[in-house]
Order: C-alpha cells, then sequence, then structure tokens
C-alpha cells in the first residue's frame, strides 16, 4: 500500500512537471516588454530624414508596415499588398491593397493614403493611387523596387494635421517623449491578430555599457550588444542572438582625393590598418575584417577585396609623398569602440608615417562611421554605403555580379571610403523573453514574442 | 654762493648722504635676509615636495604590487602562460584594474616587452613598451619618474613596477600615477608661494608643457603667461642643473616672483631629465618692504633737508648775522661813513672781531680827522703861501711906487706931479692885478652849478680842437699836431656844454703847457660799460706819480705862475656832472687825462620837466 502510494506520487510529480513546462512554452498574452537601445530618434516618421540605425529600424517597424517584406533569403513576400505586378522593363510597378487593414485612429488603409505616404517618403517617385492599387513608376527601370519598398523608410504610414505619424503595425504609441523614451500598446485590431505582448516600453539613447547593465539587473529585457560584448555574451551562455553582418564599419573621408600624392596617401593609410589585431582583441572576435564595401554574404566575392595590413607597402606609398599632411580622424564620442578603433588607427598610421589625431570633434578630415547596410539587396546596400560616403549612386547597370563588382570597385578607386569590419547586430534578452529572435536583415522578429512571466 | 647757502647745501648733503648711506644698508641686509629666507623656504618645499614625491610613490607601488597580486592578473598571467599570444581577452583588464586601484596609468607588457593591456592607451595593445629593460631593470624597486607617451600628449608621472611570475616567464604590471595639477595642489604651500612643473620633451621649451595647478583647465592664466619661463627652463636644459631666476609679470615689480628651477631625472642609465620643478616665491612682501624702506628714506632724507634748512639758518643766522653786519658796517665805512659801530652781544670771536672792528673805524676816523685837519692846515698853508706870493708881487711895485711918491715929495717937489701921475697908473695897474688875482680865487669859490642838456660830446671835442688850432701852430712855439679819434656811434648825454668845453680847454691849455717841445695832442671819444670816455692825451714831459696823486689838490701846481685852480676847475666840473676824472702818465712820455661820464638823460628829463614850471 505504501509502495503504491508512493508510486502514485512520483506519477503525480511527473505529469504536473510535464504540464509545467509544456506551461512555459506556451505563448502567454500580457506583459510589458521593456527594450533599451543606442539610438535616439527625434521623430518617429519613418520618412524622416534622421540617422539610420538598426535600433531606429526595428522601433519603426514595430508601428509601421511596408507593401511588402523580404524573407532571410532576400524573397519579397506580401504584407500590406496582397500581390504586385511590374510592366516589362521595371518602370511601372502596380501593388494592390490588403482589405480590412486598418491604421491605429482606425481608419482604414486605402491606396490614396498608401500612396501618399510613399510620395513623402520618395519625392522622385511617380505614386498615385489607381482603385485599390497603388501605382509606382520611375523615370527608369527599377529592379530592386521590391526590396526597396521593404524598407522602413517606405513604409506606410498616415500623418495627422498635427504631423504626428500614424501605422498599421502590431503596437501603437501610448507615450512619446523625443529621443529618449517611447511606450507603445498592443494594437487589439491589428489584422494579424493581437501580439501576446500588452505593452513595449523603449528606453533609447542608452549606451551599450547602461543597457548590459539595466539587463543585468532586470531593467530591461532585451538590449542591443555592440560587437565586443559578443564573445563574453556567448561565454555566459546568455540569451544573444545575431544578424548576418549587415553593418560596415569604415573609414570615411569627408572630401574627394584631389591630387595623385593624396590618393597615395590614402592608399597608405587603407593598407596600414591592422584590422586583424583589431577584430581579435578589440572586437573579441566578432565581425569580419572587409576589404570591401559589401560583405561577402550579399556580393559573394567579398574575399577579393584584401583586408590584410600591407605595411611595407604603405610606408612604400608614403614615402612617395614628399610632405604628408597631418589629418584628424573623427569618431563618434559616444562610442567607445568607434574612439578605440581611431585610436588603433592612429598608431597603425604612425607606423605608416602618417600623422593622424583622433577627436571626436564634428569637424576632422575623416571619420570611422558605422553604415548600416540597407538591405540584403546588394546593389540597395551598395547605393546606401556609397550615399553616405558621399559618392555618385552606383546604378544598377546589369543583374551580373561583374556589374555590382565594378561599381563596387569604383567606390573603393575613389580612396573615398575604406572599409574596415563588417558587423553582425547582436541583441540580448532576458529568459522572460520567449519566441524572439534577430533575423539576418538586423530586425527584431516580436511580433509572436511573449514574455514567461508575468510581468507588470 | 653766500655763505648761508653754502652751510645750508653742506647741512642737506651730509643728511642726504646719511639717509642714502643708511637705507642702502638697509635694502642690502633686507635682501639678504630675504635670499636666505628664500633658500630655507625652496629648501623646506623640495623637502616637502620630495616626502610628497615619496609618498605618493609608495602608495603608487603599493597599489601596483596589489594589482600584480590580485586574482585577475595572477588568473592572467597563468593563461598567457600557458597559451602564449592569446591576450585579447585581456585587453581592457588594465582599464577596471586602474578604475579599481585607482591608478592614473596601467599597462600589463609580457616578457618581451609587448603591450597586453594598457589603461592610458588602450589602443596600444601589441606595441612594444618603450624603455622596457630599463623598466624592467627598476622591477620589484620603488617609485621612480617616467615620462608616459599618451595618444596625444605626454605625461609625468610616477610609476612601479612589479613583476608577475607564473611559470618561467614574467609578465610585468608597470602602474602609476600623474603628477599633475592635483599632485601639486596636494603640496602644503605658504600663501605667498607656488610650484609648477615642467614636462621636458622636444628640442625647445613649450607653453604647453607646464603644469600650472593655478591655471584654470588647460588655460593659461593671462596674466601669468608660460613663455615666461622659457629662458629658465632652457638654462636648466643647457646646464642639466638647478637655475633660479626673477620672472617679472608686469611693470609692477611686486608682482615679481622669484623662481628656482629644479631638474627631476628618470630611472635608466643615462638618467634622463624628465622635468622640472618650478618653485616660485612672490617678491611682493620683499618688494613691498623695499618700497617702504625707500619711502622711510626719502621722508627722513625730506625731513632732514627741511631741518637742515631751518637749522643751517638758525646756525647761519647765528653765525652769519654778525658776519653781516661786520660786511655791512665794513661797506658803510666804505661808503664813508666812518661812525658805523657793529653791536655783537656775547664774548665770541664774532664779539671780539666786531670789537675790533669798531676799535679799527674809531682809530681810522681819528686819523682821518687828523688827516683831513693836516690837509686844511697844508691848504690854507698852500693857499696862505700862494697869496703870499701873488700878492707880493703886485705889492712891492705898490711899495716902491708909494715910497717914489714920498720921496718925490720931498726931494724933487717940481717933478712930484709928473712922478705922481706916473706913480698913479703904476698903483692902479698894479690894484688891478690884485683885483684880477682876487676874481680869479672868487670864481674858483663860485663855480657854477651845469645847467643840463643834450650834448655830442663829439662836437665839444671838436670844437675845441678848432679852438685851440692857432695856438697849436703859432709862430714862435714848436707845432703840436692835434689828433681827434672819436666814437662816431656815440649819442647823446646830458651835460652843460660850456662847463664841459671849459673843462676840456683847460686840459688842453695843460697839454699845451706840458709839449714846449711840441707833440702830438690826441682827444680821444668812446663808449665803456655804458658810460662816455674822454681822453686828453699829450705826448710831453709827464708827471711823477706823487704829482699824479696831488694833482687835482685845489691851488696844487708844477708850474711857475700857475694858480693851481685848473685842474681843480676841471675836476669840480666832471664831479658836477657825476663823472670821474684821472689820470695815467709815464714820466718823460705822454701823460692821459680820462673822464668818464654817465649819460645823465633821466636828469636832463626831469630838468625838461621842470623848465616849464620854472619858467613860469
Amino acid at each position: 500500500m505504501k509502495l503504491f502510494d508512493w508510486r502514485c506520487l512520483a506519477v503525480s510529480s511527473a505529469l504536473l512537471a510535464v504540464v509545467a513546462a509544456q506551461g512555459e512554452t506556451r505563448p502567454q498574452y500580457g506583459g510589458t516588454l521593456h527594450v533599451a537601445v543606442r539610438a535616439a530618434p527625434a521623430s518617429l516618421d519613418p520618412a524622416d530624414g534622421g540617422p539610420d540605425s538598426f535600433g531606429r529600424r526595428n522601433v519603426t517597424r514595430l508601428m509601421f508596415e511596408t507593401l511588402v517584406t523580404t524573407d532571410d533569403n532576400g524573397r519579397a513576400h506580401a504584407l500590406l499588398a496582397t500581390s504586385w505586378q511590374a510592366a516589362p522593363g521595371n518602370q511601372r510597378w502596380q501593388f494592390s491593397l490588403r482589405h480590412g487593414v486598418k491604421f491605429h485612429d482606425g481608419t482604414a488603409l486605402t491606396a490614396e493614403a498608401a500612396a501618399t505616404s510613399l510620395r513623402v517618403a520618395n519625392p522622385a517617385w511617380n505614386v498615385s493611387a489607381d482603385g485599390d492599387s497603388v501605382v509606382i513608376e520611375r523615370d527608369a527601370a527599377d529592379a530592386e523596387m521590391l526590396a526597396e519598398l521593404a524598407l522602413p523608410r517606405n513604409a506606410i504610414a498616415k500623418r495627422t494635421a498635427d504631423g504626428r505619424p500614424d501605422g498599421t503595425g502590431p503596437f501603437h504609441v501610448v507615450d512619446w517623449q523625443p529621443g529618449k523614451k517611447l511606450t507603445l500598446a498592443a494594437e487589439e485590431g491589428y489584422w494579424r491578430g493581437r501580439p501576446f505582448l500588452d505593452g513595449i516600453e523603449i528606453e533609447m539613447g542608452k549606451s551599450n555599457r547602461d543597457q548590459i547593465l539595466a539587463l543585468d539587473v532586470g531593467k530591461a529585457d532585451l538590449v542591443e550588444v555592440g560587437a565586443e560584448w559578443a564573445h563574453r555574451f556567448s561565454l555566459e551562455k546568455r540569451g544573444l542572438e545575431s544578424s548576418a553582418p549587415v553593418e560596415l564599419l569604415a573609414l570615411v573621408f569627408v572630401r574627394d582625393a584631389r591630387t595623385p600624392e593624396e590618393k597615395l596617401l590614402r592608399e597608405a593609410l587603407a593598407l596600414s590598418v591592422e584590422r586583424g589585431s583589431m577584430r581579435s582583441v578589440l572586437l573579441q572576435g566578432a565581425g569580419q575584417p572587409a576589404g570591401g564595401v559589401l560583405p561577402n554574404w550579399i556580393s559573394g566575392y567579398g574575399f577579393v577585396f584584401p583586408a590584410e595590413a600591407d605595411l611595407p607597402r604603405a610606408r612604400h606609398d608614403r614615402e612617395q609623398v614628399r610632405s604628408a599632411p597631418g589629418w584628424t580622424l573623427g569618431y563618434d564620442g559616444s562610442d567607445p569602440m568607434a574612439r578605440l578603433l581611431a585610436e588603433r588607427i592612429a598608431l597603425n598610421a604612425k607606423d605608416a608615417g602618417l600623422a593622424l589625431q583622433p577627436t571626436s570633434a564634428a569637424m576632422t578630415d575623416l571619420r570611422v562611421v558605422r553604415i548600416p547596410l540597407a538591405s540584403g539587396d546588394p546593389w540597395l546596400a551598395l547605393a546606401n554605403a556609397a550615399a553616405v560616403a558621399g559618392l555618385p549612386a552606383a546604378k544598377n547597370k546589369g543583374s551580373s555580379v561583374e556589374d555590382l563588382y565594378a561599381a563596387e570597385q569604383a567606390a573603393l578607386a575613389s580612396q573615398k571610403i575604406i572599409p574596415l569590419f563588417h558587423l553582425p547586430v547582436y541583441c540580448a534578452a532576458g529568459a522572460e523573453l520567449k519566441n524572439w529572435t534577430v533575423r539576418p536583415d538586423g530586425s527584431w522578429s516580436l511580433a509572436d514574442a511573449w514574455l514567461g512571466s508575468s510581468k507588470p | 654762493m653766500i655763505f648761508r647757502r653754502k652751510l645750508l647745501a653742506v647741512f642737506a648733503l651730509t643728511i642726504c648722504v646719511s639717509v642714502a648711506a643708511v637705507a642702502g644698508m638697509v635694502l642690502a641686509l633686507t635682501r639678504r635676509a630675504f635670499e636666505k629666507t628664500e633658500e630655507h623656504r625652496t629648501a623646506a618645499l623640495l623637502a616637502q615636495f620630495q616626502r610628497e614625491f615619496n609618498r605618493q610613490g609608495e602608495d603608487a607601488a603599493r597599489r601596483v604590487q596589489a594589482i600584480a597580486a590580485s586574482e585577475p592578473v595572477t588568473h592572467m598571467a597563468a593563461a598567457l602562460e600557458h597559451s602564449a599570444g592569446d591576450s585579447a581577452a585581456y585587453f581592457d583588464l588594465a582599464r577596471s584594474m586602474a578604475d579599481n586601484y585607482q591608478l592614473d596609468f596601467l599597462e600589463f607588457v609580457d616578457a618581451r616587452g609587448t603591450i597586453i593591456s594598457s589603461a592610458q592607451w588602450p589602443a596600444k595593445f601589441g606595441y612594444p613598451e618603450g624603455a622596457f629593460e630599463s623598466l624592467a631593470g627598476a622591477s620589484d624597486q620603488g617609485a621612480f619618474l617616467k615620462q608616459e607617451e599618451l595618444q596625444d600628449s605626454t605625461a609625468l608621472g610616477l610609476f612601479a613596477v612589479r613583476a608577475d611570475r607564473v611559470g618561467e616567464r614574467a609578465m610585468y604590471v608597470i602602474g602609476g600615477r600623474r603628477l599633475d595639477k592635483n599632485f601639486l595642489s596636494a603640496l602644503d604651500l605658504p600663501a605667498d608661494m607656488r610650484a609648477l612643473l615642467y614636462q621636458n620633451r622636444g628640442d625647445h621649451f613649450s607653453p604647453d608643457l607646464l603644469v600650472d595647478p593655478a591655471a584654470a583647465g588647460n588655460v593659461a592664466d593671462a596674466a601669468h603667461p608660460a613663455e615666461k619661463f622659457a629662458t629658465l627652463i632652457e638654462a636648466v636644459r643647457q646646464y642639466d642643473q638647478e637655475a633660479a631666476g626673477i620672472v617679472q609679470w608686469s611693470s609692477d615689480r611686486a608682482e615679481d616672483e622669484v623662481f628656482h628651477a629644479i631638474p627631476l631625472r628618470g630611472v635608466g642609465k643615462d638618467r634622463p631629465l624628465l622635468g622640472i620643478l618650478l618653485i616660485g616665491h612672490s617678491r611682493r612682501s620683499y618688494v613691498e618692504l623695499k618700497n617702504r624702506i625707500g619711502a622711510s628714506a626719502l621722508a627722513v632724507g625730506g625731513g632732514g633737508i627741511v631741518l637742515a634748512i631751518l637749522f643751517s639758518s638758525w646756525a647761519a643766522a647765528r653765525v652769519t648775522r654778525p658776519v653781516e653786519q661786520l660786511a655791512r658796517a665794513a661797506q658803510s665805512v666804505a661808503a664813508g661813513n666812518w661812525n658805523t659801530r657793529v653791536v655783537v652781544p656775547g664774548d665770541d670771536e664774532f664779539a671780539q672781531l666786531a670789537e675790533s672792528f669798531n676799535r679799527m673805524t674809531a682809530e681810522l676816523l681819528t686819523q682821518k680827522e687828523r688827516l683831513v685837519q693836516a690837509e686844511r692846515v697844508a691848504a690854507w698853508r698852500e693857499l696862505a703861501r700862494r697869496l703870499a706870493h701873488e700878492l707880493k708881487n703886485p705889492l712891492f711895485p705898490l711899495q716902491l711906487t708909494v715910497e717914489n711918491l714920498v720921496r718925490a715929495r720931498m726931494q724933487s717937489p717940481e717933478q712930484f706931479d709928473e712922478i705922481f701921475g706916473e706913480s698913479s697908473r703904476t698903483l692902479l695897474a698894479e690894484i688891478s692885478n690884485l683885483k684880477a688875482i682876487i676874481g680869479r680865487f672868487s670864481e674858483f669859490s663860485k663855480m657854477p652849478h651845469p645847467q643840463l642838456q643834450p650834448v655830442q660830446v663829439n662836437e665839444i671835442l671838436r670844437g675845441v680842437a678848432q679852438l685851440f688850432q692857432a695856438q697849436l701852430q703859432a709862430p714862435g712855439r714848436e707845432p703840436i699836431v692835434c689828433k681827434l679819434e672819436l666814437d662816431e656811434s656815440l649819442g647823446t648825454l646830458a651835460a652843460d656844454p660850456d662847463l664841459l668845453h671849459r673843462a676840456l680847454s683847460n686840459l688842453v691849455l695843460n697839454a699845451m703847457d706840458a709839449m714846449p717841445k711840441g707833440g702830438t695832442l690826441t682827444l680821444r671819444s668812446r663808449r665803456d660799460d655804458g658810460r662816455t670816455v674822454i681822453e686828453v692825451a699829450d705826448t710831453g714831459s709827464g708827471l711823477t706819480p706823487e704829482e699824479c696823486e696831488r694833482i687835482f689838490t685845489p691851488y696844487y701846481t708844477s708850474k711857475q705862475h700857475g694858480t693851481g685852480l685848473g685842474l681843480a676847475i676841471v675836476q669840480s666840473v666832471v664831479s658836477d656832472h657825476g663823472g670821474r676824472i684821472g689820470v695815467r702818465s709815464e714820466t718823460g712820455v705822454a701823460t692821459t687825462f680820462v673822464i668818464e661820464l654817465q649819460d645823465n638823460r633821466d636828469m636832463l628829463h626831469t630838468t625838461e620837466a621842470d623848465g616849464p614850471q620854472s619858467n613860469s
């Protein structure tokens, strides 16, 4: 009898444990997700021309949606548009809108509203409404139209009279303190179904160190993690997710090289940079040394651009020029990694006989710049990087890899940009956040995320 | 310069020299005292700096030792011992350890001298540590001075090195604290002293390398530009030894500071000059004291001069009053006041001198009266002799004529009438002669007062020459040549032309009498010191010195038939015109009479102004 009782008790306990375990893995509604990001946008409008960053893109995606979206392989999928059709030559595109989608103010998404939103984001485009469809006409063939429409800056927003943008995303704005804090609440009538989370509070303008501290003390559930911290997070087996290398760290000269001597000096600088030691020490093994603008996973040929330092050649180039001016090397004062990189680059340059003065001042000869690649689409990514570097936009003259390589080679030959690293986007979450991930393009996937334990 | 001023000058000079000497001596003593004080205070501050240097060095060494013995560093040393080269995981360790242990500088360096981690320059990992050999040699010793190269500057620091040995290879912990404003501010300095630090770097002085605790941030005090230290710093760099100098911040000397520059050296064989400690003393107290002494000296000197004036005035009055009385009395006596007396109270030398002076004047007065009496007697005798002589000549014929008449009356009555007539004519002639003699004497006694009017002296001289021209060339006598040497620029003077003509005529007559054998008569006129000078010169027999002295005495004459009144009349005329007459003569050669006349034009105006009134 006694033995039977003990067996019953053991079976019951096992059943309870299984049920409890199933309860932990089953999505549940409720809770407020606390997020900390480094970006501090002054506006929520997706078409606003403020500084681009992955944090901002992710915040935008919580409130706004695009006509189409891309999967991890870069293929386009329907989102607010259910279907599309491109005229021959890819100059005229027609998108059929999804029915039943409403903005957060309750008004229905119409073709006219979508067209208006796109015209604001792309003044050069000819966008019009045609019944339930949106028609986009370009002056030239635009094979990257779908990828471009998938960018957060092309998200559909209805701008109210007071300039506040309203979206169709899974969360709507409850409170907005520009550059500081954004409070979102779940949109009950979201066309894809109410998200599990009741709300999201996003603290903005937080340094990587502050974000990690907030995560450690439980004040944040989801934070961005600097590349230099990623190795430690991995060792500590904390919830770290990363994207593909979608951020380009590069040196960008403010002005064009005017003389052959100046080009030689810039080449000497590019050759003097020891990306390997920087990656292993400063980045703690994160990222990939970059010789080209596009990462290898986007272009497929990134490895052909040498990223190793060649100090003898750098010195040789330097010696070809009688006198070299001292350059000021700028960095973002709020980015400790950028400062370290700048100081290391100055040391490397000194070995080659070049004088670089790192500074956080705004007016410099060249800067350490983080360029979030716009998309997995190589042409879009290249055009985006070229725009940041102040280079002419690369024209897609063909769909071949050779054309892309030629365009990238031309950008590098301008000696205006010196690629350093391609970095992934790293994010870490507390144990309570479930079913979330970071997609290869650096975006968060929070639509189906939920909190494992109820939070106030 | 009068005696009183001389006395004042001597007194003032004596006081000024005395005050200046005392002030200079006090200043010299003060300066020496201040210099000694400065030396003592500099030595004390240097000792304090050394103590603070040692204290902070020991503190830094303890912290470095603690870091070397800490678990993270030991763990790192062990990990690197087993997997050499895999130091990437520790590149940020130095920064966190430096923060924890409050060090400004901290580096982990492997046995080959390669930087594993650097707190002060994190990006320098993988680079060799400068002067690693000397640093390794200083391992486990006390703190030392080291110049640390930073990203964009250099800094001086107190460093210590500790070796962390795990296995065969050592890892070095090099840490320290910055020698900066905080270090200097920690020194307990007197109010008028300050300490600065110069980082010795480069070939020339650079203001940016000066650490001044008083400067706000890195901005140098505008009133104390760092360039002022250039000379002192260069002196230490050049001669590699301590130097001192005065730094002048402005035109106000009280702002000056005396700085002692003391070289600070690092470790190694050549002990490089890494820094220069500047210890400054304000000269304000010294300058203010010096100014006070100077002002006091000036005040004392000024007061002394005033006192000198007063005292010298009193003393001079006391000393010089009798002398001045004597001088005035002497001048009075010289002016003819023979009755002058000097009254000096007391019985000192001045009183005796005054008494002697009074006795002298009394004696002189007595002598003068005797002389006057004698001269008067002599003059009367001369007058009597001359009168007797003059009167004797006519009286003798009168006597003979009267005796002849008596004898003729008695002896020849028939011839009496004839003799009477003849004797009467003789008597009348002689009586007339007597009247003429008496008239001349009477005329001398009644010389008229000059009637002044504008006169051209040259015209009078020409008139006299013309008047006597005929007599000078008269037949029967040796000819006399008359020469006129006249200054034509002479103006007019106030004189009586008739009297002046008469006086000059008398002189010409005398000259003619002096040249019986002919000669040259020269009439000159000239201007001398505002006066008109007239000279009548002859080339006659000249006068003896005795004759020159007595020649103007009335009734004195060297001629056989002279009355002795001619030159007396000349002197009387000249004297009535306010002038002077003199004679210079060389016996047997020449005689020159010199008349000096004032212009007297003011008297002329008075006379003219009085004229109408008298006429009315």
